[in-house]
């Protein structure tokens, strides 16, 4: 049970147990103090009237059903006169069966007046049976008084405090939710800050002048540990940004002077050209890890600036793929760019640097794992979702696509259906990547199944994971499917641009 | 192609580095430890570009930049460690003419100074003097100034950014292209290069560069030159 539900559950119960002990103490004090009073009513009556009675009989008087219906009975009661053991009765309906035998016997026996109260008496009514003997005529005097009406009210003070009892178990419930709610707000708060924080707003604090002063020790150290985290964050993105940085000057004269050797490298022995070429090739690849570290760290310091310009996508994939091939080197076969005609005259907000890294280490990519890229497509998102009839399953970007299929369903085709969103593959003839892996190929130093199949070993691991994170920056998506020809399809997509007054400089 | 070269840089490895570098794509090369050296040595060595490192102790790269560009209309290339807008445009405004990243290749490094010591040379024949508002350009002395005479400073990319602009009156150029023809650079230059050079260049041709009448920005296509 939650702690909702529990503090819900004690106050009703509460309210119930309050209710119900009020109402029955409220209860059995009026039943008493009535009864108490009734009976001493009662008591009275009998014995007023018992004397007039013993007056009658003594004076002579034998016409005792006469004698008891003049009798006073002033409340509802019935008189029973019991003389030398014959009974007489008024009203005559009244039979000595109306007299409890313990209180016959006594007051007959006992020669005690004696008085008994029946809540529920021999016929099932209540009553309040009186016994005064009246020995000097031997004769006993009943009188048995109805309790009905009491009984009545005493039923309706039973409902009255039984409803009370349920309302007041009822408020205790609705407020019981509402301490509960009430209570458990500032946990909310704590409960948006936490995810505001793991969506990496980290300057996200609890607000201490607005916390309940009993909660004032979880708002502290809640804004203690996330001062430490961010602290720690930034230490050691400080830290990643300061080796990246550090070992950029050592790289500087490395590769400069790496450089002079390679002009004059035609004067070396063969073994030590040989040496020269080792040490350059791995020379550029630590160069290009260092820079894609450097670039993994801003992103995570989220102190990176995005340069978007709007440029014709047709011509952009054209050139970075180019460009891309050329960093390659020769021998790469150039795959084949497909761009659809609808889109042909399209613009897309890029920042080049960032999707010229995002076409060469695509195509880096397919050169080390998936035998070159074959297929270059640039088309409008297919909204049909054809990728599914190809069989493919999107473990990719299952959150990504989510969002995607949001953002169309609401911006849609526009009236002259101007598609919204640019879809870019590139295909490979490799040998795909399995369901499994299609998430963690994006992840930072991730090595796959394909691994083994690296040949000249030029990747640095963060090729992808810097895809994934340019093209975010870029307010795009990626993902990887399966092609149709069995290859892998990296798949990146960009928003169309569009003209609005945006900044001018 | 030779030219004189002044690297101002801190580190001594990398100091060496590029001045063996430097000096095996055929300059000459003085080199200097910092800003003040550097103000020190210009004084007195004609120097063709000048390489400056942002992060120098004392006076700071920007700072040096900005000493240089008071004196001279020489060329200056700044060095970063970093290629964030910030350092970027910073550099930039500062009056250098282009920037290189570190850990940079010394091969780009070359063709970066040979672009910026390239002629100025808005078409293939000269145009002569071209003319806009109250200002008169004359691509081949490299002089511009106005209808009175007064000649009006700026800076050799600068120059070579307005004969582009003005070789093609009311034509649009896009950034790529500007880029080509004025630094040099492929398709994936940095286009920050073309919008600080054209806002500093507002400031000394318009009249409220708030406002600009001649240089104009269209926007998603290019810069145009109205005359």
């Amino acid at each position: 049970m939650g702690i909702g539900a529990r503090i819900t559950a004690i106050f009703g119960l509460g309210a119930l147990l309050l209710s119900f002990s009020m109402g029955g103490l409220s209860y059995f004090t009026a039943r008493h103090f009535l009864l108490a009073e009734r009976e001493t009513a009662a008591q009275t009556q009998a014995f007023a009237n018992a004397l007039v009675v013993l007056k009658e009989i003594a004076g002579g008087n034998t016409q005792y059903e006469t004698l008891l219906g003049q009798l006073d009975s002033a409340s509802a009661s019935n008189s029973i006169l019991v003389h030398k053991s014959k009974v007489y009765s008024s009203p005559l309906g009244i039979s000595e069966s109306s007299i409890p035998a313990e209180l016959r016997s006594e007051v007959l026996s006992g020669g005690t007046a004696a008085t008994q109260t029946y809540v529920s008496g021999p016929h099932g009514q209540p009553q309040i049976v009186v016994g005064v003997p009246i020995p000097s005529v031997h004769a006993a005097y009943f009188e048995v008084f109805s309790l009905s009406d009491l009984g009545h009210t005493l039923r309706v003070l039973g409902i009255t405090l039984v409803g009370t009892g349920v309302v007041t178990t009822v408020l205790g419930i609705v407020l019981g939710r509402f301490a509960s709610r009430r209570s458990l707000r500032p946990l909310a708060g704590v409960s948006r800050a936490a995810v505001a924080i793991a969506g990496g707003r980290l300057d996200t604090r609890l607000a201490p002048e607005a916390a309940d002063p009993d909660l004032e020790g979880l708002t502290s150290s809640f804004n203690t540990m996330v001062d430490q985290l961010q602290a720690r964050i930034e230490r050691e993105a400080r830290f990643n940004s300061d080796v990246s940085h550090e070992l950029r000057s050592p790289l500087t004269t490395l590769s400069a002077s790496l450089e002079v050797l390679e002009a004059d490298r035609y004067n070396l022995p063969p073994r030590a050209q040989r040496a020269l070429q080792l040490l350059g090739d791995d020379l550029r690849r630590f160069q290009r890890m260092v820079g894609d570290l450097l670039e993994m760290s801003r992103a995570d310091a989220g102190s990176v600036d995005v340069f978007l310009e709007e440029v014709n996508v047709g011509e952009l994939v054209q050139r970075a793929v180019e460009a891309g091939m050329r960093s390659l080197g020769n021998g790469a076969d150039v795959p084949q760019v497909v761009i659809a005609p609808d889109v042909e005259a399209l613009h897309v907000g890029v920042d080049k640097r960032r999707f010229e890294r995002v076409m060469a280490n695509l195509l880096d990519n397919a050169a080390n794992y998936g035998g070159g890229a074959t297929v270059i497509s640039v088309s409008t998102l297919d909204r049909t979702g054809s990728r599914e009839s190809t069989g493919s399953t999107d473990n990719g970007d299952g959150a990504g696509r989510a969002e995607r299929g949001g953002r169309i369903g609401r911006v849609g085709p526009g009236p002259d259906d101007v598609p919204t969103v640019i879809e870019i593959a590139v295909e490979d003839a490799g040998p795909g990547i399995s369901d499994v892996e299609r998430t963690k190929v994006f992840d930072r130093f991730y090595r796959g199944s394909a691994s083994g199949r690296r040949g000249t070993g030029t990747g640095t691991g963060l090729g992808l994971a810097l895809v994934a994170e340019h093209v975010r920056l870029m307010h795009g998506e990626t993902w990887v499917e399966a092609a149709p020809s069995g290859g892998a399809r990296f798949v990146v997509t960009l928003p169309v641009f569009v003209d609005d007054e945006g900044q001018d400089w | 192609m030779s030219g004189r070269i002044l690297v101002v840089e801190d580190d001594e490895r990398i100091r060496s580095s590029m001045r063996l570098a430097l000096e095996g794509e055929g300059y000459d090369v003085k080199d200097v430890a910092s800003g003040e050296e550097a103000l020190d040595l210009f004084a007195d060595a004609p120097t063709d570009v000048a390489l400056i490192d942002i992060m120098l102790p004392g006076m700071d790269g920007f700072e040096c930049c900005r000493a240089l560009r008071r004196q001279s209309a020489v060329p200056i290339i700044i060095v970063t460690a970093r290629a964030d807008t910030h350092d970027v445009v910073a550099g930039l405004e500062a009056g250098a003419d282009d920037y290189v990243t570190k850990p940079f290749v010394a091969k780009e490094l070359a063709a970066r100074i040979r672009a910026l010591l390239r002629r100025a040379r808005p078409t293939e024949e000269d145009p002569g003097a071209l003319a806009f508002g109250n200002l008169q350009l004359l691509p081949d002395q490299g002089v511009l100034r106005q209808a009175d005479g007064t000649e009006v400073h700026c800076t050799r990319t600068e120059f070579r950014l307005l004969c582009e602009l003005a070789a093609s009156p009311n034509k649009v150029l896009s950034r790529e292209q500007l880029l080509d023809r004025v630094w040099g650079y492929d398709y994936f230059g940095d286009g920050r290069l073309v919008d600080v050079h054209i806002r500093r260049l507002r400031t000394k041709v318009e009249v409220d560069p708030a406002l600009p009448q001649h240089i104009l920005t269209v926007r998603g296509m290019g810069y145009k030159l109205v005359p």
